[in-house]
């Protein structure tokens, strides 16, 4: 079990960065996810923490240990492939035993905690038979399970959950947990599902193009996204993001969006907006749950009229897509009162309302 | 009694009649189809043994004149057989091959994968590395058994490497003449074990061998629990068609030494271009041809099955 410290690490492939200048520290016993669209480098992140990428600039730590002149084999690092890697040549015992065997650690020991394991792992009646005969479900549990059992400092998991179906996914999600909690493990794990990374995760770091967006708890993460990527990327459905002009006419300050439509800014959101004189085109951000029908419940609350487009169920709500000029908004019609072609009037509250910076995608103010 | 059995019976038994009519017709007219293929077949497999097997059995040579279909008249009843397994020259001949074999074919197997293991990472000039290590391959056997000729002659160039005196002679020597063959065909034929078990050790999937190292398996550990087992198919292939072509060997000796000095290092394939060419003993040859053709087949077929089920 390791602290891992991840400082100003960059990764080049010739004259592509497909990571830049990326920090994170992770305490010991963490369970950290690396979350961020395909090809965002975050693969690659998790390549040079294991040491089977070089890191280009930068250094990576385990407990303050640099291991990039230690060989692979002696890191003791846990991987969990994509695709498992399971040795599909050899039973699931001796996947099972490999990274006790190859330690010469005695016949035995080796075989008490290889039943241990599988035990644990629930793919003890399948020991004797050829891994390759294994379902794509224990596959995934025999290669966690052959990694855990060497006890590495620190267990990294590639998507591990993206080729199983969808009810057993929701199962190892809640194991994947469990298991972290008992092996007390510091787990990183890379996924481009935020739903994923939102359930697990202890703390979320979000990349894009190789550069870290944010980092932190998967709660901070949501209410308070320090830029436009990460509040775009960061809940389901997606937040509300309009782009537009700042306007300021008689004292009221109004954002031109590009659709045809305004926002006149109040409150909080407002000030916002204003808090950097040098931003002139913004980006404003509401999640559809905070938006509301019905009466004004706030003095400061933003005041729309938009036209409900389409009405589509998801679970017990349903999601109204509102159409203001060429711009849509989504709102949870939360008082099933919204029949489709209404003209309604709706509220951003202010204090719910996120302020960007179009041109950085920076976010403006705070929470 | 069985007429009285319900209609539909009768009826699906006479589409059944129906059906397998049409299938035997199919098959009858895909034998036609065939038939020339077949003949063609017969013609050049078939009848080229059934001939080899009936002058065998004949004192049939070019000197008596008569012609082949006639080769009855001097049928022996197999005495031929007989003077082979009696005959010394063959089984110096036949030791000798499998000398070559036993020798040639295990160190062209690990030259051949250690070289393959070498290059399965990429490396600067990787590319240009791997054409000049198949290079040899791809020179006529009879040109590789020319340089080496060169090569090993008391004033060429290996002595003068060596600092050995022109008198200390490779081709000619009773011992080292048969190194020296055994030397051009490590030479030449490490290349083709190298192409297949490089192409093997490329077929094991990346993944698992990182996987086994993340699990803290030496590079050793992993070859010979990962890499070694899943190459098997890949082995055996490699090393029954070496041992297979090693009976062919030819070109090398007849130029290198012409089987010399003596026989010292004629093999199965110079004795028998002797035979038919110095002694005219064609019958003979056609025993000795068949008798190691059926011999090898029964060893190959016996190795390739050994070997699968380990």
């Amino acid at each position: 079990m390791s602290s891992i410290q991840i400082q100003n690490v960059t990764k080049r492939f010739g004259d592509f960065t497909a990571v830049d200048d990326i920090s994170i520290d992770i305490e010991e016993g963490e369970f950290v996810a690396l979350l961020g669209p395909s090809g965002c480098g975050k693969t690659t992140t998790m390549n040079m923490i294991a040491g089977l990428e070089d890191v280009t600039e930068g250094a990576i730590r385990f407990d303050g240990q640099d291991l990039s002149r230690i060989r692979i084999q002696d890191r003791n690092i846990g991987f969990v492939f994509q695709n498992y890697a399971i040795f599909t040549h050899l039973s699931v015992y001796k996947n099972l035993s490999y990274g006790l065997e190859v330690k010469k650690v005695d016949r035995s020991e080796i075989d008490r905690r290889v039943r241990a394991m599988a035990d644990r792992m629930s793919i003890a009646h399948r020991l004797d038979q050829p891994a390759s005969s294994l379902s794509v479900n224990e596959m995934q549990k025999l290669a966690i399970g052959r990694s855990a059992i060497v006890e590495p400092r620190i267990f990294l998991l590639d998507e591990p959950l993206s080729n199983l179906d969808a009810g057993f996914r929701a199962y190892m999600r809640a194991e994947l947990k469990v298991l972290q909690h008992e092996f007390g493990q510091t787990m990183i794990y890379v996924t481009h599902d935020q739903i994923e990374a939102m359930s697990l995760a202890d703390k979320i770091a979000i990349i894009d193009q190789g550069k870290l967006m944010q980092y932190g708890a998967p709660l901070d993460i949501y209410n308070d996204p320090q830029n436009r990527f990460v509040a775009n990327f960061v809940g389901s459905p997606r937040m509300n993001l309009v782009d537009g002009e700042l306007r300021e006419e008689r004292g009221e300050l109004h954002l031109m969006l590009h659709g045809g439509a305004e926002i006149p800014l109040a409150g909080k959101v407002r000030a916002d907006f204003t808090s950097d004189a040098r931003v002139h085109s913004g980006s404003f951000g509401i999640r559809p749950q905070d938006i509301y029908f019905g009466d004004r419940r706030g003095p400061t609350d933003i005041t729309m009229h938009g036209k409900v487009e389409v009405l589509e169920r998801v679970g017990p709500k349903r999601l109204a897509y509102l159409q203001v000029q060429e711009t849509m908004f989504l709102a949870f019609d939360d008082q099933a009162q919204l029949e489709v072609g209404d003209d309604v009037p709706f509220f951003l509250p202010s204090d719910a309302s996120m302020a960007f910076d179009l041109d950085s995608g920076r976010r403006l103010g705070g929470r | 009694m069985t007429d009285q059995t319900a209609p539909e019976i009768s009826n699906t038994h006479a589409k059944a009649g129906y059906w397998t009519r049409v299938a035997r017709d199919g098959q009858k007219m895909g034998f036609w189809f065939v038939l020339p293929t077949l003949l063609l077949l017969v013609f050049i497999v078939v009848f080229p043994l059934l001939m080899q097997l009936y002058l065998s059995f004949t004192w049939w040579t070019p000197l008596e004149g008569i012609p082949w279909y006639q080769a009855w008249e001097v049928f022996n009843w197999g005495e031929n057989y007989w003077y082979m397994v009696t005959d010394p020259r063959f089984w110096g001949a036949l030791w000798r091959t499998v000398l070559i074999m036993i020798v040639a074919v295990p160190a062209q197997f690990f030259l051949g994968m250690a070289l393959a293991y070498l290059f399965i990472d990429q490396f600067p000039g990787r590319k240009l590395f791997y054409s000049i290590m198949l290079t040899p391959m791809m020179i006529v056997p009879a040109v590789v058994g020319l340089m080496f000729f060169l090569l090993f002659q008391g004033t060429g160039p290996i002595n003068d490497h060596l600092g050995l005196p022109p008198e200390f002679s490779w081709l000619t020597d009773v011992n080292r003449a048969m190194i020296s063959v055994i030397i051009a065909d490590i030479w030449q034929w490490t290349p083709l074990m190298f192409l297949i078990l490089l192409a093997g050790m490329l077929g094991v999937p990346s993944d698992q061998l990182l996987a086994a190292r993340l699990l803290g398996g030496s590079n050793w550990q992993n070859f010979f629990k990962i890499i070694l087992p899943r190459m098997k198919t890949v082995i055996i292939i490699a090393l029954v068609l070496r041992a297979v072509e090693c009976f062919k060997i030819f070109d090398l000796v007849f130029i290198m030494t012409n089987g010399g000095p003596g026989v010292q290092t004629e093999t199965i394939s110079v004795f028998l271009y002797n035979q038919t060419f110095g002694e005219l003993e064609w019958a003979y040859v056609a025993t000795m041809g068949l008798s190691i053709l059926i011999a090898l087949s029964i060893l190959a077929m016996k190795g390739l099955s050994y070997m699968a089920k380990k």
